[in-house]
């Protein structure tokens, strides 16, 4: 498997398309804060979420509990899965019951987690993905490369070649009105002849058993009121104590992902349809587990906006798919630990520890500092690479004695400025790969500071 | 089996109970909600246009929007019911809708199935337009969900301008799924 920097380094190989990336995502980071500059208790919502999330996080077996038997109460079938695997099995299932084959989705990034598409289409079943973003995704065989915008990493010219292959458009047209106006008439007919819809859940309220899922395109709603079944996958952390609490959290949510002050679409489900069936499977998958991991809990708080991507330096010039984890970007980087330390060991690695993340982050995640542990306790474990571990090994008995650092520091100013370039660039010197050193000044600043301070 | 292992991992490792906070209260700023509602709506994408009374509506609509199947009124619900009616309302141009109330901080308007013949309705449509009373307005979400009894009805839904998408390089565009055009009638 490659790693970040190495997928980074293909990304930006094309240094046009890294740029604009780059910079659509910005844009998109601007519309954030102006519609959060809206909102003068802004800072008071984002606290609260926190605390409310913290509070979930705190009793989620009586709010779970809760929740199913009011879901129950609604007319509403409850599963429970333990992990992806059991998670497929029953949606399978549940879809098998009902000798059905034609089932639309809209966007969930659980079932992304847990494979279902693939699951599903080995047994037969046509999964049709149908928010816009994912439907391209989906022709192209690729994951999303952003939790909110899936498509995010390609052009419209890209995606107008795609629709000529897969929709018949014309040729050479990439006008999106155009492209859109031809995804539009397609996923009108798997809406109307779908037999299953499947949702993610943005919300879960305990109180009263109710699911809410904010789209703008209407997908969710096309799906769910076509389909005779409608079945919403949710992860145990998806949780709000009560009604009211969703005042907090939409408010916070469309503001937060892409600037506008509330998606086109919230939908409250609360019963299945006159005449239709309603499922709901909560999912755990690891996160039960992790409410065991201290500090490090805080992530299952996220209810994945995407701000942290739009935000991230990195992320930004490095693109969704060089993170190897289903989810991109800062907060992929500390939930993709909870499957494999050592599997997603270079992600933590993968930020600049700005702290523009967590700053951003509407329940108050401190993403920068979790990536900063999980880095210490990658390198504590030994995961590190060789030149890595040594490198820091001996930056660190350097850094830690004045005696050392003058001295090294005295020789590195010469050899920066007289060694040939092939004694400083080579394999071992991976930080060189992409970098260069810089002009090293003829003294240091502590000769500098002595000589100045004489003279004054 | 799976639940029973959840919770019994969850009751294992979760942290110490952490207080629910209190909430949040903000000075009541209803000074012209209709204006800030206006502005929303205009920012969502939709169109707004405003009526002097209730008695003016009608000829308003049979004017502007001719053809227009009026759900408003349940005696035009008949044929849109039931779960074959799909393909009928698959046909429908511009509907009417009475929406129950709007939220001025971001013009969202909510309904329940109670406004509609079928779920599907607001939805597949390709145009939507919503009368709503000027009197029916707060201010922000707070006030909207304590407002709403969800427990009396089986789905409701906040609906703020038309179905928009921008997954073909950020470009915005009206009518990715449902309505392309979202117009609301303010009755002053």
């Amino acid at each position: 498997m490659m790693t970040h920097a190495e997928k980074a380094g293909i990304f930006l190989a094309d240094v046009e398309r890294a740029d604009w990336h780059d910079q659509t995502l910005w844009v998109i980071r601007k519309k954030r804060d102006k519609a959060v500059g809206c909102v003068p208790e802004w800072e008071a919502l984002r606290e609260n979420a926190s605390k409310i999330k913290e509070h979930v996080l705190s009793n989620l077996d009586t709010y779970l509990l809760q929740f199913e038997a009011e879901a129950v109460k609604n007319g509403v079938q409850v599963h429970w899965a333990v992990d992806a695997e059991s998670f497929n099995r029953k949606i399978y299932s549940i879809i098998n019951s009902y000798n059905a084959q034609k089932v639309v989705k809209s966007k969930s990034m659980l079932t992304e987690e847990c494979g279902m598409n693939p699951f599903l289409e080995a047994k037969g079943i046509e999964v049709v993905d149908t928010d816009l973003g994912e439907r391209i995704i989906q022709f192209r065989k690729e994951p999303p490369s952003h939790i909110v915008m899936p498509a995010i990493h390609l052009k419209r010219e890209e995606i107008g070649e795609l629709f000529h292959l897969k929709l018949g458009t014309e040729k050479g047209i990439s006008d999106p009105q155009y492209l859109t106006a031809a995804a539009r008439e397609h996923l009108r007919k798997k809406f109307l002849s779908a037999e299953v819809a499947i949702t993610g859940v943005n919300f879960a309220v305990a109180e009263t058993g109710t699911v809410v899922v904010c789209t703008n395109e209407g997908n969710a709603d096309m799906g769910v009121q076509s389909a005779p079944v409608q079945i919403h996958c949710m992860g145990i952390e998806k949780i709000l104590p009560r009604i009211e609490d969703l005042g907090i959290f939409i408010r916070l949510l469309a503001r937060n992902a892409t600037g506008q002050p509330i998606s086109s679409y919230t939908s409250h489900y609360q019963k299945p349809k006159p005449g239709g069936e309603m499922h709901i499977i909560i999912v755990d998958n690891k996160r039960s587990e992790h409410l065991g991991n201290g500090a490090y809990l805080n992530s299952l708080k996220c209810i994945r906006c995407g701000a942290c991507m739009n935000t991230c330096p990195v992320y930004r010039r490095s693109g969704g798919h060089s993170y190897n984890y289903v989810i991109p970007g800062p907060i992929g980087s500390i939930l993709s630990p909870i499957y494999g330390v050592n599997k997603y060991k270079d992600l933590p690695f993968a930020s600049s520890l700005c702290g523009s993340c967590a700053n951003v982050c509407p329940v108050k995640i401190d993403i920068h500092r979790q990536l900063y542990s999980w880095r210490q306790e990658i390198s504590e474990k030994k995961l590190l690479s060789a030149s890595k571990r040594y490198g820091l090994k001996l930056a660190g008995k350097i850094l830690a004695n004045s005696r050392y650092y003058n001295f090294f520091g005295k020789k590195m100013r010469w050899a920066l400025n007289h060694l040939p370039r092939k004694v400083l660039y080579h394999q071992i010197n991976v930080w060189g790969i992409g970098r260069e050193f810089p002009v090293a000044p003829a003294k240091s600043f502590n000769q500098w500071y002595r000589e100045n301070h004489k003279k004054s | 089996m799976d639940k029973d292992q959840i919770i019994q991992m969850i009751r294992k490792n979760k942290p110490s109970l952490q207080p629910l906070p209190e909430r949040l209260t903000k000075p009541e700023d209803n000074t012209d909600l209709k204006t800030i509602f206006c502005n929303n709506l205009k920012l969502v994408g939709a169109e707004v246009i405003r009526i002097d009374n209730e008695a003016l509506v009608s000829s308003f609509i049979s004017s502007h929007f001719p053809g227009a199947v009026d759900f408003s009124q349940p005696e035009n619900w008949i044929g849109y019911q039931s779960a074959n009616s799909k393909d009928k309302s698959e046909k429908l141009n511009t509907i009417i809708l009475k929406g129950q109330f709007g939220v001025a901080e971001n013009g969202a308007i909510w309904l329940d199935e109670t406004n509609f013949p079928h779920r599907i309705i607001p939805f597949i449509a390709q145009n939507l337009v919503i009368k709503l009373s000027g009197e029916n307005l707060v201010a922000g979400m707070d006030e909207a969900y304590h407002k709403i009894d969800i427990t009396k009805t089986g789905f409701g839904v906040f609906i703020s301008g038309p179905s928009k998408t921008a997954d073909i390089e950020q470009v915005l565009v009206f009518g990715a799924h449902g309505p392309l055009k979202h117009t609301v009638l303010l009755i002053d």
